[in-house]
Order: structure tokens, then sequence, then C-alpha cells
């Protein structure tokens, strides 16, 4: 399938994104200025043409909450007395080897890139969710936005009639909203925590859809007379919100599963965690850039093994479905799969056979676009205690996760007074992972 | 001489430095074969002063080691490795290496009368094996491959009855069958489904399922063993829990929930006299517990130094022998010993 | 014709010696001396703000007409919009004191406390939600009371844990004693407008007055702060905070204040088993729910800070703080801008002013009402949010031009339960019983108010309002529901579309409709002639999802 065929891809019904021609700032003015411009016009001017071809990207991070254990996934030790009874397994890629527990995995190394080094030293849930959720650790003066929140700005579109960032985490432990931070409330997650529809998404019974859309046309009328009277204000996110609700509202189509044939269902699997990845797969191709999948919970003190067995089972199905689905449609290279949690797990193991929190030394997983497969960048000693080679910080997977996506690592915004860089301080792109 | 369950104690300690997930005993004697977390095979005879760690040599496994039992001049292991490896006790040497199952061996037994071996993994089969060659004699499959919410279920136990008869099987879900020996046919399904906990909301994963199952005495009843229901399974925090079946009337007997006493029960044994039974486990720490065969009324228990996950009797039945979390303990039931400092284990000596 | 030159030369010269003295006569009030401290409140601010405008050669905008100016002090101070009632009256009134005496009227009523409360329950919890009932009952308790803000700060920091009607102000220490850092920054930057937390690492990049030991000076009042099994706030015996510094050096921490007033503690002789006997004690209290009261150590670093930052020489910092954050609650915007940046590289817009009222805040025992009164009743208060003349608006630092604000998520949620009421149920806001309805409403509100953002910095309206708006059965079932105790039962009695659009209007937007919003509705409300009653309902959420009830302006 063409990459223009996608609905709301299609360059020749759309206008251009404002924010990439005109930068951030001019975001609120510029709604008149851009809606006529013609997209062919824009195309013959080729910074233009790379800021689109830029934001046609999209991230899914797989989140791995509670903290799955790197040892039972990306960096077994075998035959190490902390090495747990599982055992690795060659994949396609001659010099690589992870868990016999993500055997499908093991075949689509190709396409995926590990970093074993993350040395985040917080091994709390709060702490080190805000860490991974955000690339940086909580700062007294400055609310930072998450990984969602800062793809969303950066990759999504003013006007998009899909949501910018999908949060998918019905009711299990650990569902945490994120925020959108000093980027304001326009980048805030659509959360969907109760169900797998997002909330009020759906028209009343009780109105018709001429009612509907009537209602919604004399509410913009009237309130363009305020908002003519108030340029320049935080008046116009109030109307950029409104108009943006009928393109939400078809988007529910998006997350109902059943619009999709019995075998694609099947393709990815029965559980709950296997078809939100089907439903990522149907938001990004739609132009959703952001997509969270959260599958919790890790946090095996007990019964570690055990645990794993199911979680990695589930996990090692439903991400090689989504991979693969991508990457039949051709959306692969342009999106970005990402696995990681808050923290890993103790190479001791407990006496009831579990692993409790660890952040010394633990692993995440990139796939897709912008990604050397088959790179491992980073080791850790023989016994996984400690990282031996490549630290690497929240900040620098961050960095990774931008470039990747060609996102510049060294932005910055203006929050105020203040320059705040989109990555922390210190921290870099990993070059070994990045194609 | 006559066991006394009141007279519960732990005699002596002995320290490993890997999980004991097996124990076999040499008849006569006080020397254990232990298998476990770091893949190897030792020999302790806890007679001695200072007991030492002893290692298996040879064709070892790759894996967990979780079934060791003695037959005549062999010791047969089983492990995660899918292996059955039979070995030499006195030379204390591999003799023959078994490819027998596809997935992780989770126990293996050897029938009384010293003929059969079962073995049952995570390919969700029990295969009972010859002991003296080898041969596959049956292939019992009665047990779902996936648990009711989608995900790889897991065979962990299996028992031989007292007359070698029948076999009985206990998997993740709580789904337990009895096999006639010879035929390989199954013979009844019973249903033990509290030891399955599964998480709808929280944690959308399970934990539990019947870890522990034996015959009773007298082979009309059969006893499963795992934990109760657990409301955050992020841990064992439920009771722990064994339920017995008359498993031809199908009648659920007795249910035993002891919430003071948390987590698996990873061990049943009957004696082959006397009116009660003993079960171990654990949790983070580890227990023995002594119930009336009859009553279903508990004798005593007592909180071991490790959660266990097997033991083994003597002969006399006053004593056991349970390994686990870093540590072999001997347990006696007779006359109260003071309790030894725990003895560290020594660095294990090859074979000479 | 020489005469004629001579006279306009002469005028010429006079009229610039008069714009000299003009100028001398400002220039002898800059800096060296503020106002007299007699001038009302309302005159100083207004004084300052008009002296700038003119130096920067602005215009402030026009006064806002009356409709915008009874909407903006009644959610201002009664945390609601104004009812129809209220609205009309304003407008109709003639009296020329009417603007005095709303304010009065409005400070008078049971809304102010609850809303001050609300404002301040915002500010302490710094932006936290739903914080404890008792804690809200205590800042009630003391509005209602014109308790003052020093003595309110103290109950916070060293109240009596043992004295019931005091112990719910310690929630401020109680919800944050288990975290140092946050403790520190939160007080040091709620009370006294300093952020010091970039100083926590390394002296203050920016800043040349904070260093290191200042950060954990600070830290150093609340260090031997703990909690109790039963989560009493007490404090240890000894304690101090250590830190190393950028270049790798340990260093014990003095108690100091943002002043760099140092507080020795006594020294005082104790043998080890005096020393062991209050570390078992405190010991014990933590781990012992029925160990009693705390012990109370002779020397308390947190009733130091107290005294030490409401010292006539340190106050500076607590009192420009005070007036800073009340004069932001009602612009928008600080004197100092942001609120936790008071520092040499961020001076006010208005130092006079600021120091004017700091000097008048200390002076009337920190009694924020007073404050509250004169910013209310100012000219610059009362500024039109709408820029219609030619050039660019002043900047939002000089105060000619009313900022738009959101609502915060009470005060929105309050308003359209209000606006979605039959009017003529709502005509007794003066009454004695309006006090318990309007703690109804209050008590009501939370669950809608929890669905709406909490206004910040960069605030921004989020599409799950919108969608919220859009398709919620709460909107549409609940506000514009077809009874006569709302506003739709209300109109459907109305003679014609005509008075209906007023009725609306002046319900929801505090207002009458423009003639060109006039025909709009009632084209509207013609095409819906098939269903009146729907097309009714239609155009009320067409009203509450405005942004015009949406915001301040």
């Amino acid at each position: 399938m063409a990459r223009n065929d996608i609905p709301n891809r299609n360059l020749s019904q759309h206008d251009v994104s404002r924010r990439g021609f005109l930068g951030s700032a001019a975001l609120a003015g510029a709604a008149s200025f851009a809606a006529n411009m013609r997209v062919l016009d824009a195309l013959q001017t080729p910074t233009l043409a790379a800021e689109l071809k830029r934001q046609q990207k999209s991230v899914i991070l797989l989140w791995l909450a509670g903290g799955a254990s790197q040892l039972e996934t990306w960096d077994p030790k075998p035959g190490r007395i902390t090495g747990g009874p599982f055992r690795a397994i060659s994949t396609d890629i001659p010099s690589v080897q992870i868990s016999e527990l993500l055997p499908k995995m093991a075949q689509r190394m190709k396409t995926t890139a590990i970093i074993r080094s993350l040395n985040t030293r917080n091994g709390d849930h709060g702490g080190g969710t805000t860490l991974m959720e955000t690339g940086r650790a909580k700062e007294a003066a400055v609310d930072y936005p998450d990984l969602g929140a800062l793809i969303a700005r950066e990759l999504g579109r003013a006007d998009s009639q899909v949501p910018d960032y999908v949060s998918l985490y019905s009711e299990t432990e650990g569902r945490h909203k994120g925020g959108a931070g000093f980027l304001g409330a326009r980048y805030a997650p659509m959360f969907l925590s109760d169900s797998m529809i997002p909330p009020n998404i759906r028209r009343l019974d009780s109105i018709s859809e001429t009612d509907h859309t009537d209602r919604a046309a004399f509410q913009r009328l009237l309130a363009k007379q305020f908002q003519d009277r108030h340029p320049r204000s935080v008046v116009s996110s109030h109307g950029m919100a409104y108009e943006r609700v009928r393109g939400l509202m078809s988007s529910e189509t998006l997350f109902d599963v059943s619009q999709e044939p019995q075998s694609a269902r099947d393709f990815y699997g029965p559980t709950q965690f296997q078809e939100q990845c089907l439903i990522a797969r149907r938001l990004v191709e739609a132009g959703v850039p952001f997509v969270k999948v959260a599958r919790a919970w890790w946090d095996s003190h007990g019964q570690n093994f055990e645990t794993h067995r199911e979680l990695c089972a589930d996990l090692d199905q439903g991400m090689s479905a989504l991979l693969d689905d991508l990457g039949q449609r051709g959306l692969l290279e342009n999106t970005l799969v990402l696995t990681f949690g808050e923290f890993g797990r103790t190479p001791q193991i407990n006496p009831s056979l579990g692993r409790d929190h660890f952040a010394n030394a633990w692993s995440a997983s990139l796939s897709g676009c912008g990604i050397k497969g088959g790179a491992v960048y980073g080791k850790t000693d023989a016994d996984g205690h400690t990282v031996v080679e490549g630290e690497a910080k929240a900040g620098d997977l961050f960095a990774t996760i931008f470039s990747a996506v060609g996102i510049d690592p060294t932005k910055e915004y203006q929050v105020g007074a203040r320059p705040i860089p989109i990555v922390d301080f210190g921290c870099k792109a990993i070059p070994e992972i990045l194609a | 001489m006559s066991a006394d369950p009141l007279k519960l104690a732990v005699a002596k300690t002995i320290r490993l430095k890997s999980i004991g997930f097996c124990i076999a005993r040499l008849p006569q004697t006080e020397r254990l074969f232990i298998g476990g977390s770091d893949f190897k095979v030792y020999e302790i005879d806890a007679a001695l002063e200072k007991p030492e760690l002893i290692e298996f040599q040879g064709d070892g496994h790759q894996s967990y080691v979780m079934g060791s039992v003695v037959v005549g001049q062999q010791l047969i292991t089983g492990g995660y490795d899918g292996q059955l490896i039979w070995w030499d006790h006195e030379q204390r040497r591999s003799v023959r290496t078994l490819a027998a199952h596809d997935r992780w061996i989770r126990k293996m037994v050897v029938s009384p009368d010293g003929k059969r071996i079962a073995s049952v993994a995570d390919d969700m089969l029990c295969k009972v094996w010859d002991v003296e060659s080898g041969q596959l004699i049956h292939t019992l499959a009665g047990h779902k491959p996936e648990t009711p919410h989608h995900f790889p279920s897991m065979l962990y136990a299996v028992a031989f009855s007292p007359d070698s008869q029948s076999i009985v099987t206990g998997d993740r879900t709580g789904h337990l069958v009895v096999w006639d020996a010879a035929s390989g046919k199954s013979l009844a399904e019973l249903e033990a489904p509290v030891m399955y906990t599964w998480d709808p909301k929280q944690r959308r994963h399970s934990i539990g399922g019947i870890r522990s199952v034996s015959f009773s005495s007298d082979g009309q009843f059969v006893a499963a063993g795992g934990i109760g229901t657990i409301g955050n399974i992020d841990h064992l925090d439920g009771p722990s829990r064994v339920e017995i079946f008359n498993w031809r009337t199908q009648q659920r007997v007795h249910e035993i929930s002891d919430p003071g006493y948390k987590g698996l029960v990873e061990q049943i044994v009957f004696p082959r006299q006397g009116n009660w039974f003993a079960f171990a486990g654990g949790d983070n720490g580890g227990f023995v517990s002594f119930y009336d065969a009859s009553t279903g009324k508990l004798v005593h228990q007592l909180k071991m130094p490790m959660h266990v996950h097997g033991f083994v009797f003597n002969e006399s039945e006053d004593t056991l022998y349970a390994t686990g979390h870093d540590q072999v303990a001997v347990v006696t039931f007779k006359e109260a010993i003071p309790a030894q400092a725990a003895i560290p284990a020594e660095e294990p000596k090859p074979a000479s | 014709m020489l005469r004629q030159f001579c006279w306009m030369l002469m005028v010429m010269v006079v009229m610039h010696r008069c714009a000299d003295f003009a100028e001398l006569l400002s220039a002898e009030l800059l800096p060296a001396e503020l106002l007299p401290a007699e001038t009302p409140v309302d005159q100083a601010i207004d004084h300052y703000i008009q002296l700038q405008l003119d130096t920067k050669q602005k215009q402030p905008a026009a006064m806002a007409d009356e409709s915008t100016l009874i909407r903006r002090t009644t959610l201002d101070l009664a945390g609601r919009i104004a009812t129809l009632s209220e609205a009309q009256a304003y407008v109709a009134a003639t009296e020329t004191d009417k603007r005095s005496k709303l304010i009065e009227r409005l400070m008078a009523s049971p809304d102010f406390a609850f809303h001050f409360r609300n404002s301040l329950e915002g500010l302490l919890s710094d932006g936290q939600r739903n914080s404890p009932g008792d804690w809200r009952e205590y800042l009630l308790k003391a509005i209602r009371e014109h308790r003052p803000w020093d003595q309110m700060f103290r109950e916070m920091m060293t109240g009596n844990e043992e004295d019931v009607a005091i112990k719910p102000a310690l929630t401020f220490l109680r919800s944050r004693a288990r975290d140092l850092d946050q403790l520190t920054n939160d007080t040091s930057s709620l009370f006294f407008g300093v952020n010091v937390s970039c100083a926590k690492c390394h002296d203050h990049p920016l800043v040349d007055d904070w260093k290191q030991e200042h950060y954990f000076g600070m830290s150093s009042f609340f260090q031997r702060i703990y909690l109790t099994k039963t989560n009493l706030v007490a404090e240890k015996f000894s304690g101090e905070v250590k830190y190393k510094t950028t270049k790798g050096e340990e260093k014990l921490a003095r108690i100091m204040f943002l002043t760099g007033a140092v507080v020795e503690p006594p020294v005082v002789a104790k043998t080890p088993e005096q020393i062991k006997e209050e570390n078992d004690a405190v010991h014990q209290q933590t781990q012992d729910d029925k160990a009693g009261p705390p012990p109370k150590p002779d020397f308390s670093p947190r009733a130091k800070l107290v005294e030490l930052a409401l010292q006539a020489d340190q106050n500076h910092f607590f009192a420009r703080n005070a007036v800073n954050r009340i004069w932001a609650l009602y612009f928008g915007r600080g004197l100092v801008h942001p609120l936790d940046q008071m520092h040499s590289e961020n001076p006010a817009s208005h130092p006079e002013l600021l120091d004017w009222l700091s000097r008048d805040l200390v002076a009337h025992q920190y009694d924020l009402q007073r404050l509250i009164r004169g910013i209310v009743s100012s000219q610059a208060y009362g500024r039109s949010s709408v820029w219609d003349s030619a050039g660019d608006p002043p900047g939002p630092e000089q105060f000619g031009l009313a900022l738009v604000r959101p609502l915060s998520s009470r005060q929105y949620s309050l308003s359209l339960r209000l606006a979605s009421l039959n009017p003529e149920t709502m005509t007794a806001t003066s009454s004695p019983e309006w006090v318990n309805r309007r703690d109804e409403f209050e008590r009501n509100s939370d669950d809608l108010a929890n669905q709406f953002e909490v206004p910040g910095e960069n605030f921004q309206i989020s599409v799950d309002e919108a969608l919220l708006f859009n398709n919620s059965a709460r909107m549409w079932d609940e506000f514009v529901r077809d009874d006569g105790g709302m506003l739709i039962g209300s109109l459907k009695q109305k003679a014609d579309q005509s008075a209906q659009i007023e009725t609306a209007f002046w319900a929801i937007l505090g207002r009458a409709a423009q003639p060109v919003e006039r025909s709009a509705c009632e084209d509207f409300l013609t095409q819906k002639a098939a269903n009146p009653v729907l097309g009714l309902r239609q155009f009320v959420w067409s009203l509450l999802a405005s942004p015009e009830l949406r915001f301040n302006h």
C-alpha cells in the first residue's frame, strides 16, 4: 500500500502543517495564513518538503509497566547463578542472542536494536516512571512533558483530525496518565482507562448527527465574536480544541478492532495487549504520531520466571505481529517501536523465585524508523550486576529516540525566560544504534 | 520408632550456594543428592560433622535441575533443559542422557517399585519411561496447552501411587488427571481451580497452580498442593493450600488453607505407615506442616529456615531432609535435638 | 508680528518649563521616597501604574464596560459569575459609588470566603487537587475570621498538633514531611517567592543571589522534622544537613535564611544518656502508635524560621511575596514574574509599587483582605481586556490592558452550574440562606471541577474538555435539562425569541446580546421551530460551551 494512499497522509487533501513552516510560536496566530496554501507550492520548497516528510513519522511505545526483567528478555545470562532457568537463543543476527522466552522476536532482530547498558539509578516505581517517561529527573521548577507530548508536539499536525497522542492503558496497575507539562494541554494524551474506547468520543444516542453538527456550528459562530476581540491570547486554544472534536469523533473507528478482518485479529492474537498492538497500528496508519501501549504488570517480586513466561509470550506475539504488520504495510520505516519500562530487575533471585527492582544495568529495545537493525549497544558484566561498557542514561535514550525520527536532539524550547533543551543536560544520541 | 510431629525441630542446616530444587536420599544412609539452580548435581552426607558438597561429573544439565530420584545404583535427574540424565551415584558420573521433553521439565518421580520414571514438563505432557532402558513407555496428554486466558500453561506436578499402578498429574490451572500407569489411560479428572489466581484487571496475568501432588498411603486419595487466592500477584501473598480428593468418587474430602503459613506448597509426602502427612513450601520464608490424614486437621508445623522446594523422609519416617533456597535442612520429629548453627558448605570437590 | 512671535516664544518657553516642572514633580516621587503611607491602596496602585505608562508613553485600554466589570469582580471575589439579577441590577444602577458598593457586598458575602479559600488552597497545594477536608475547613475559618497572614504562616509552620482548631494547618508540612527537598522548595517558593531548587546542586548559574549555602540553609530549617507513627508533625532534638559542593567538598550547612541571616543553634551540653534518651523517644514516636504526644525540643529550627521571616529587618521576602501572589490572583501576572523568581536578576515591573504595598501590608498586620480591596478598587484592575486603539497595546507587565485568564476549575464548574439554572431561583444571593446554597454548590462542584485543567503557565484547553461538552451525558442531560428549575425551563416560559435570547445572554454571559449575535440566534431558533425545546437546548448549550464563559476577561 503506497504511503500516500493512507488517509490523512494524503498531501493533496490537507493543508501543510503550519507549525512546520512557521515555527512553534506562530501557531496561535497563523490560522488564516496557511489555510489556502497549496501543497504543490509547498513541496517545491526543499526544507518544507523535508519538514513534511519528518512529520509523517510515528512512535509506538510498548511500555513494560512494573519493570520487565532484562535477564528474561534482551540480556540473558544463561548458566550464571543470576541467569535463571531459561536459555539464550540465537537470532537472525549472528552475534546476538536473546532470551528463549522471545522466540519470535529472535527472528526479527534485523529491524531491532538493543541497548543493554541503561543505568538510571532510580528503582522506585514513581521516580523511575517519571524518569523514563520524561527522560530526566523531576525538577521542582519545571514541569517536563513526557515523551508522548514531545513527539505529539514535534511530529503532530496543528489541524490534525486524529489524536496526536494516545495512551492505551485500560485499568491496569501502574496506569499513569503522564502529561504535557509546559507544552500545555494541547499535547496531553487521549488516555484510555476504563474502556478501549476513549471517553466522550461517541455522540450521545439522544442527539442526532445533524443536531450535533448544527450545534457545533452555532457554537463556533458565537465563539468567533469573542475570539476576534481577544487575538493573541489563551482564548485561541479554546477554539482549536473544539475544532478538533469532529475529527476526533470520527477517529473512534480507529479504536474499534472489529473493523479489522478476523485474519488480522488472529494475526495479532486474542489478548488485550495484542489487540491494543493492532489498534496501535491502525492509529499510526491514520497518522497518529505517538501511541503508548502499556502492558502491566511486570513487577515479579515473586515467581519471576512464571510471570515472565506469560508476559514474555504476550509481548513476543504482540510485538512481532506489530513489526510484521507495519513492515507489510510499508509503515515500519517511518514508525519507531520501543520497549522499556521504569527499570529492570535484580540479577539476584529472591526466595520466592522473584526478582526485585533494579535500575543499574538494564535494557531497552528500539525497532524500525531510523534504527540500525541488529545493533547491540552496551554491555553488562557476566552476572548482570553492573554496566561495563557504554553506560546510558534516560536522556541518552531519549536523544536517540528523537534522532531516529528526525527530531533534532539539541533543540530547545523557550519556557518563559528560560531555554529548556528537549534532552536532559549532558545526554546525547547513541550513534551506534542509529541507521 | 513412631514419628511424633509435635516434636518437630530443625536439627541441622547446610548452606548451599544455589537454590536446591530437588532432593533424593540413598536408602539406609544420610547421603543426599541435590539438584538446583546452578545446573549441578551434588551429593552431601548429612551424617558428617562437616558435610561437603561433592559435584557429579560428566554430561550434566544445561539449566535448573528439578527432579532427582535414586534407583538402585543410579540417580536419575530431570531439568529445565528437557533432559533426563542417569548417573552412577557411586562414581558420581553421568551414564546416559535423554532428550525427554521439548520444554522445561518441572518434576520427575520414580515409581515405588523402581521400574518407571514419570516426568512432567511445560509441553503439557507426562512421559513415563522405563528406568532400565530409558525407553518411552507412555506419553500422557491430558492437560491443555493454554490457560483459559490464552497464555501458555505449565505442568508442574506428578506422583505415583504407593502400588505403582496409578499416576497423578497437576497443572497451572488447577486441573488434575489420574492415570493408569500400565495402560496410560486417563482414569479420573479433578479440579482445584482456587490454586490458580488470574488477575483480570490490575495485572492481566496469573500466578499459582498445582505445584505438588501425592497419593495417600492407601492410594485412595490424591492430594494437591499450591497456594490459595492471592490478592497482589506480584508476591506469593496467599495462604498455603492443600486439597484432598477421593479420586474415584471425585469428592473433595479435605481443604486446607493456612493464612499463617503463606506461600506455595511445593511437596507433599505421605508416610508408608501412619495417619498423617506432611507438606512443605514457602514464600520468602518457608514452612513444613503436618496434618492428620483422617480429619484434615493441623497436627504441628514449623517455620523453616528457607523456602522449601523438596523433601524426603528417612526409613523410620521420623526425620526429613529438605532442600530449598540456599540451604539443606535436616528436620527431626522424634526427640528434640538442639539446633546447631548452620554449617557453610565448602567448595564443591570433583568426584575422585 | 514680532509681538505675536514673542508671545509664541514665551508660550513655548512656559510650556517647556511646565513640562520640566511636571517631570521634576514626578521625579521627586521616584525611588528615594514612596507615596505617603496614608494614601489609599487603590490610589497608590493607580499612581504607580500610570507613572510607568506615562514614562513608556503608552496609553492604557479604556475602562471595561459595566457588564464586564461586575462579571470580573464577581468571579474574582466570589468565585462565580454574577447571576442575571446581580448583573442587570448593577448595570442599571445609577449611584456613582456603585462600584465600591459592589466590592463591599461581594467581600462581605459568604462567597468571598469560599473562593479565597479555594485560591489559597490552590496556591499552597501548588496545583494539586483534592486536599484534605479539615485543611479546607481550617482555611475557610481563618479567612472568615480575617486571620492575618503572618499568623496563618505561624500556624502552618509551628501549629500545635494538640489544638484541634490548629492541627489541620500542619497539612502543609505533613504532606511534604517525607521529602525534604519538596518541603524546602515549596516553602521557599510559596511563602518567600524564591525558587532555590537550582541552587541545590551548584550555585545558581544565573542568579548571584542564590548559592548552595542558601538552598541548604533553608533546608536546615526543616531537616529535623519527622512524622510520627500517627502522622503527627514533630521535630528531632538534633540533625544537620550535609552537602557536597561542585568541587566535591563535603560541607555542613548552617541554618540560614534567604537574607543570609544565620541561626546558631544553642550549644547545650548533653550527656550520652540524655542523647540516647532523646533519640529513643523520637524513635519510639516513629514506631509506636500509642506513644503519646511527641517530645518538643527546646530548640526548634522551624520556629526560628517563622521568627526570622517575620522580623522587621528580614520580613521583606515574606511581605513582598504575599503582595506579589495576591496581585497575581487578580491581574493574572505578578509584579514580579514568574512568581517564584524574586531575585536581583528579575526586578519587579513596578519596584516602588511593590515596596509601597509591602510596607502597607506589614503596617496593617498582614491584612490580605485590605490589599485585595485596594486592588479590585483600582482603575488598573478595571481596564478592558479588549484593545481597539491604534498601535500596539501595552505589554502585560504594564497592567494597562486586562489579561484574559482561564477560570479555575472550581470557578468554571460553579459558573456552569449557576448559568444553567433558572435565573428566577437565583435572586436571593444577598439573603442569609445563600450561604447554605453556596456551600452546597461548592461541595457538588468538586466532581465536575476535576474534569478541567488546573490553570498554570502555558495553559491550554484540552480536547478532552471539548469532547466532554460535546458528548458527555452530564453536559447534555444535566445542564440543559428541560425542567422548571433550569434555565431551559425559564426560557420556555418567555413570550418571544427576543426575550429568550436576552435572558440566556444575561444568565450565561452576563450581558446583553449584540445586534449581530441577536440576529444569528434568531435565525438559529427559527430554524429549529419544528422542535423548539430542542432548539433552546442547543442554543443554551452553545452559550455554555462558549469561550466567553470559559475565561475571565
